[in-house]
């Protein structure tokens, strides 16, 4: 039993680290919230040429080879810098081409071919053989490309194309783009079920890793501004009203941590309580993160209420983050009816 | 990254489940002090003769010296007994104990550390004083030098097990004219010493483990000093470093089986409107929150044993799990009391059900004792943020 990173993932905290701050910073990802696409295509295909669509891909796949737990830590950087396009919905898109016996197209995606996905509504179907029917949600879908959606038992591609009535609607967050759309018996061009590759799994700890991101930058974010601001003749951290919501972030950080790497091998090594371990990350990182980026913007006082601090767009990030793969009560509803943890 | 265990460490498993299934004692721990006192004792002194104490403790003073995954393993272990984490033996094997063993002579450490890894003392801490809480330093109770005695006059409070203990370790002011740290010393105190009087502090679930204790021109000998005059809060400080992130895994198993029952009492009673506990979807949630949050919890246990493992201090990472620990403690009880319905109403002590009401009422012991939460909270913001003082 060791959980303290290797040296290969070291190496991918900081080469993606290093990427997102050179390539996409978030004065590149603001100026992206008034373009038509929030993607960045010179920095996609950088992206694309690093691995990081095929990361945890099997070589025989295509793919680099790595492991969740890997991926993990590409995701949590990820997260942190409130990255814009479809990372998430990419690379588990890449996994449903290759186990779904699409080669060309798995390698297709991993070449930089964005995939989007679908936020299931209330009456969402995915049909035992993969077809999609009802009112649905696109993140971050392009017209001509692909979309995912996603059950605890399967995962489909379809084609954008073949839904109806898709129509560009404002998201919370400034940094997704959100369409409506209705699907009725759209075939999959593409699909995996659970048992053969856990992409739902895969997800949740993905989302997971990015919610650690976000909790770990609002935390800096928080303490920053706890030593540099000065109210008083003396800096507003230390106040305890000041100093205790900041060390709430910082463990709320590493216990969302702990479990994410915990969930991402527990993948990794088979067991059985996978899933358990899966969506308690999602659903823990969901709620810590979501607590820690709302105490953030009340630290920062009204700087924090406005457009113009970031403080507001890790609450929104991490919101959207938590309406994947069923949404908050959903996961809750799941994670009760599972067998107890090993 | 990994979280299977070795061959080696899955046999020790095996061998521990066994020998605590065959040995671990069933019957009910007593609620008198006397009693419990032996009770504790008698359970260490079992684990004595099958070479199972001081599992932490190096080789050199009679330990196991077990490297960490084993000893996590261990408590992991030992949770699945119904037996509490901390008892009368902890301040002798997990505070004074480690502390004798960095600070005291040899002659110290051969007369009293065998005796604690044999079940034959108990010892209790005397720091915390009615003046001297979370700001331990500014402790008041007075040791005069006479000869080669010191004699202490004062009062500490919040010593468990202080009516049935042995020995103490005593935190005395010795100089009133430096700075507060610098004044303090480290002294171990025979608590059958003329002069000392325990009085029982009922607590609120009705235990009296709790005591004030009254100092009246005690004399202990200066040899029983530890570390030497004025260097007490060095010596206080000094089993920081001997906890590396096992000290609260007995309590987030116990915490995370006591998830798994509520669950299980949720589905199989039902609640006044005759409809099953679990059918109540705000409580139902709350119950899935806690099986997330206490997952969590043993994930950062790992992960605080993995860096451990590899690093030769510990880390600040310690106050995070205890405050973690503290607070799901309390909401997983509270959260019992709801699944008991109006049952929780109740306090007899030989009825099921009240084993919740005590560990509810017991929990909020939990973020107050062995440092504050808001001291934890304190630690952490200054040690790992950064934050000013």
């Amino acid at each position: 039993m060791d959980l303290t990173t290797s040296p290969e993932q070291d190496e991918i905290i900081s080469s993606s680290a290093a990427f997102l701050r050179d390539r996409l910073p978030i004065t590149r990802i603001r100026a992206l919230f008034d373009e038509s696409s929030n993607v960045d295509d010179a920095a996609w295909s950088g992206a694309a040429e690093l691995g990081w669509f095929v990361l945890g891909l099997p070589e025989a796949n295509g793919g680099v080879g790595f492991g969740l737990a890997d991926e993990v830590h590409l995701f949590r950087e990820i997260g942190r810098g409130l990255a814009t396009g479809p990372f998430l919905s990419t690379v588990l898109a890449a996994r449903v081409a290759a186990f779904g016996g699409h080669a060309a197209l798995a390698e297709a995606i991993g070449g930089g071919q964005r995939v989007g996905i679908v936020i299931p509504g209330s009456s969402t179907l995915i049909g035992a053989d993969g077809s999609l029917t009802g009112p649905l949600q696109l993140l971050d879908c392009e017209a001509d490309g692909l979309a995912l959606a996603v059950s605890p038992e399967q995962a489909v591609l379809v084609r954008v194309s073949d839904l109806t009535g898709v129509t560009p609607v404002a998201c919370i967050d400034p940094g997704v783009r959100l369409c409506r759309a209705d699907a009725s018996g759209v075939a999959p061009i593409a699909r995996v079920t659970a048992d053969v590759d856990p992409v739902q799994r895969r997800g949740h700890v993905l989302a997971a890793a990015m919610l650690v991101g976000i909790n770990e930058a609002v935390r800096d974010l928080s303490a920053e501004h706890a030593k540099s601001r000065v109210q008083f003749d003396k800096p507003i951290g230390v106040n305890q009203a000041i100093k205790h919501p900041c060390a709430d972030m910082a463990v709320r950080a590493q216990l969302g941590y702990a479990q994410s790497i915990f969930a991402a091998v527990a993948n990794d090594e088979g067991r059985e309580d996978a899933d358990y371990h899966a969506i308690s990350a999602h659903l823990a990182a969901g709620e810590y993160a979501d607590l820690s980026a709302a105490a953030t913007v009340q630290i920062m006082g009204g700087m924090g209420f406005t457009f113009e601090h970031d403080a507001h767009l890790y609450c929104k990030r991490a919101f959207v983050l938590g309406q994947l793969f069923g949404g908050t009560s959903t996961q809750l509803g799941r994670l009760l009816d599972l067998p107890s943890a090993r | 990254m990994d979280l299977a265990f070795s061959k080696e460490d899955n046999d020790f498993r095996e061998e521990v489940r066994t020998w605590m299934t065959e040995n671990a004692p069933r019957e009910r721990r007593p609620r008198d002090l006397v009693a419990m006192r032996e009770f504790d004792l008698a359970w260490q002194r079992k684990q004595y003769a099958a070479g199972w104490a001081g599992i932490g403790w190096p080789e050199q003073f009679g330990g196991r010296e077990l490297p960490l995954t084993q000893q996590l393993i261990w408590y992991e272990e030992y949770a699945r007994t119904s037996l509490p984490p901390i008892d009368a033996r902890f301040v002798g094997l997990a505070h004074a104990g480690p502390t004798l063993m960095v600070r005291a002579t040899p002659e110290h450490q051969a007369f009293h550390l065998p005796k604690i890894l044999a079940g034959e003392v108990v010892w209790c801490q005397g720091f915390s004083e009615p003046e001297a809480g979370s700001d331990l330093a500014s402790l008041k109770t007075k040791a005069i030098v006479d000869g080669d005695h010191l004699v202490v006059t004062g009062q500490k409070i919040w010593t468990s097990f202080g009516p049935v203990a042995d020995y103490q370790e005593l935190l005395v002011r010795t100089d009133f004219d430096v700075p507060k740290h610098k004044g303090i010393t480290w002294v171990i105190c025979d608590m059958k010493s003329p002069g000392i009087e325990a009085r029982a502090i009922k607590t609120i679930e009705g235990g009296q483990e709790f005591a004030e204790v009254f100092y009246d021109e005690v004399r202990i000998p200066i040899s029983n000093v530890v570390g030497g005059i004025n260097n007490g809060w060095s010596v206080a400080m000094s089993t920081l470093s001997f906890e590396r992130g096992t000290a609260f895994t007995v309590s987030q198993v116990q915490l995370s089986t006591s998830v798994e029952r509520l669950i299980e009492m949720a589905k199989s009673r039902k609640s006044v409107n005759g409809r099953p506990v679990i059918e109540d979807e705000a409580l139902a949630k709350k119950l899935a929150r806690a099986r997330a949050d206490v997952a969590a919890l043993r994930s950062l246990t790992y992960l605080n044993i993995s860096r451990n493992a590899r690093a030769d201090q510990p880390g600040p990472e310690g106050s995070m799990l205890k405050l973690q620990d503290a607070d799901l403690t309390k909401r997983v009880f509270k959260l019992a009391l709801e699944v008991l319905g109006t049952r929780s109403l109740a306090n007899p002590h030989e009825e099921d059900d009240s084993y919740w009401v005590d560990r509810h009422l017991l929990s909020y012991s939990s973020s107050i004792g062995g440092g504050t939460s808001e001291i934890q909270r304190n630690i952490i913001a200054e040690r790992v943020l950064g934050l000013p003082r």
